[in-house]
């Protein structure tokens, strides 16, 4: 009687296993390289189920620091509070002097027949978590697409640009910060208008590519986002620190510090939707004013 | 995975964090079995790259394959000494960072140039507190297994 031998799985059932694993971990790269679509039902269910973990353990922390800082770390209190009142008072000053020149701005936009305004709606989110791993910059938010959070959109902060949202469940998401490598953001500098892309260097920290060598561009210079892409004209991205202008090549090359620190973010402001608003030009304000005015008369 | 997401995080050390999954991992690869062990690092490799701006799924990968190589050399390595379990998992994460650069390098279209200087700020001396903090968490995970295993043991008995 012949003896059957035995399939190569069954003889070596640990290496059959070792290799299947690293298949399928394999396989799973190729899957998301190929179709880079985000997060599958499966990435979105298990987020589900591992995030409140991470909420909760975020609160937690909050509070114990919280505190620390309020009751036991209280020093140099009064002098900060001096400090921080002064600082308020010439804000106050500057936001007048702001009020002022956004009025005549208006004013000059209307003239120039510039018909259409930017209006802007955000959704507010928590910051629960931080990237699992040192090579990725990302943030972990408790709003999903439940609360309208779609994939690509923009993530604010009052002091500036944050990133962009790469994966969303039904209750959370996860954001890529402009810091991170894979980042880029269209942007101009703010007092020469020179365009370039602002990309993710390190940890608080972006570069400004292909930035034109003949551009006038300073340390110190205020860089913003450009219209395109997902962001809405005119936030803040960062300040530049370091200029590099070779003595050949197209481009220069310019270093620039993020408005924003992102590695203390704690709230952040999820744009939902970006639509423009037509104003009434003004000749046809004109026209209403006198036809309203010539229709009074009448009556009399 | 929670600790190292939130509370490392918020420390001052956040650059440096040790990698606690890693160390866990490596563990496994010392004390479980390969079935059972590969699939846990697997599922954990799995959560690491969805709490990640990674959208490639590199640990998914590189987390079995660290557990693996961890189960073929622990009959050859002696690990229960403070430097021994330092130096191995110093030498696991160097080993795992150039690896994730490796595979970057293949899967990512952007170019890799801004994460070389990586390697020195943060690959390093993350390396380094990992495995200064290993023998510390190795001790912890031993504990924790030996009374989950007496606790089995003594449910197994009171319920024959």
């Amino acid at each position: 009687m012949r003896i059957r031998a035995l399939p190569p799985f069954r003889r070596h059932p640990v290496s059959f296993f070792i290799v299947i694993v690293l298949l399928s971990g394999l396989i799973l790269i190729s899957l998301r390289v190929k179709e880079r679509q985000g997060v599958t039902y499966f990435d979105a269910l298990l987020l589900e189920v591992c995030s409140p973990f991470q909420k909760a353990a975020t609160h937690i922390l909050e509070a114990v620091q919280g505190v620390f800082q309020k009751y036991v770390f209280l020093i140099h209190t009064q002098e900060e509070n001096e400090m921080l009142k002064r600082r308020i008072a010439e804000l106050q000053g500057e936001n007048h002097q702001t009020k002022e020149m956004t009025i005549a701005n208006e004013r000059f936009r209307r003239l120039l027949q510039f018909r259409d305004t930017l209006v802007t709606r955000t959704l507010a989110a928590e910051v629960i978590g931080q990237d699992a791993s040192s090579w990725f910059k990302s943030v972990s938010l408790n709003k999903g697409e439940r609360d309208g959070v779609q994939r690509g959109m923009a993530v604010i902060a009052p002091e500036g640009v944050v990133g962009q949202v790469l994966k969303t469940s039904s209750s959370y998401s996860t954001v890529l910060l402009i810091t991170d490598y894979n980042s880029a953001i269209d942007a101009i500098v703010q007092r020469t208008r020179a365009k370039a892309i602002v990309e993710g260097k390190e940890e608080n920290r972006c570069q400004l590519k292909y930035l034109r060598r003949t551009e006038d561009v300073a340390v110190g210079d205020v860089v913003v986002t450009s219209g395109l892409g997902n962001f809405p004209k005119g936030l803040l991205v960062g300040e530049i620190q370091e200029v590099e202008k070779k003595g050949y090549g197209v481009f220069q090359y310019a270093e620039l510090v993020p408005g924003v620190d992102l590695t203390r973010l704690e709230e952040v402001l999820i744009i939902t939707e970006s639509s423009t608003v037509s104003l009434p030009p003004q000749e046809e304000k004109v026209e209403k004013t006198k036809k309203a005015s010539g229709g009074g008369r009448k009556k009399k | 995975m929670t600790l190292q997401t939130t509370l490392l995080a918020s420390l001052p050390i956040r650059r440096f964090r040790p990698d606690l999954v890693l160390i866990f991992m490596l563990y496994l690869g010392f004390s479980f079995s390969n079935v059972s062990g590969g699939l846990l690092a697997f599922f954990l490799g799995f959560l690491m790259d969805l709490f990640s701006g990674n959208t490639f799924g590199l640990y998914t990968f590189t987390r079995p394959l660290i557990f693996f190589m961890a189960q073929l050399v622990r009959n050859r390595f002696y690990w229960q000494g403070f430097s021994s379990q330092f130096l191995f998992v110093f030498a696991f994460s160097l080993l795992e960072g150039f690896l994730i650069l490796l595979l970057l390098s293949g899967v990512s279209s952007t170019p890799l140039h801004n994460l070389y200087p990586s390697i020195w700020t943060h690959l390093l001396p993350q390396s380094l507190f990992t495995g200064l903090i290993t023998p510390i968490l190795f001790e912890l995970f031993q504990k924790g297994s030996v009374s989950l295993t007496e606790n089995h043991r003594r449910s197994v008995q009171a319920g024959g």
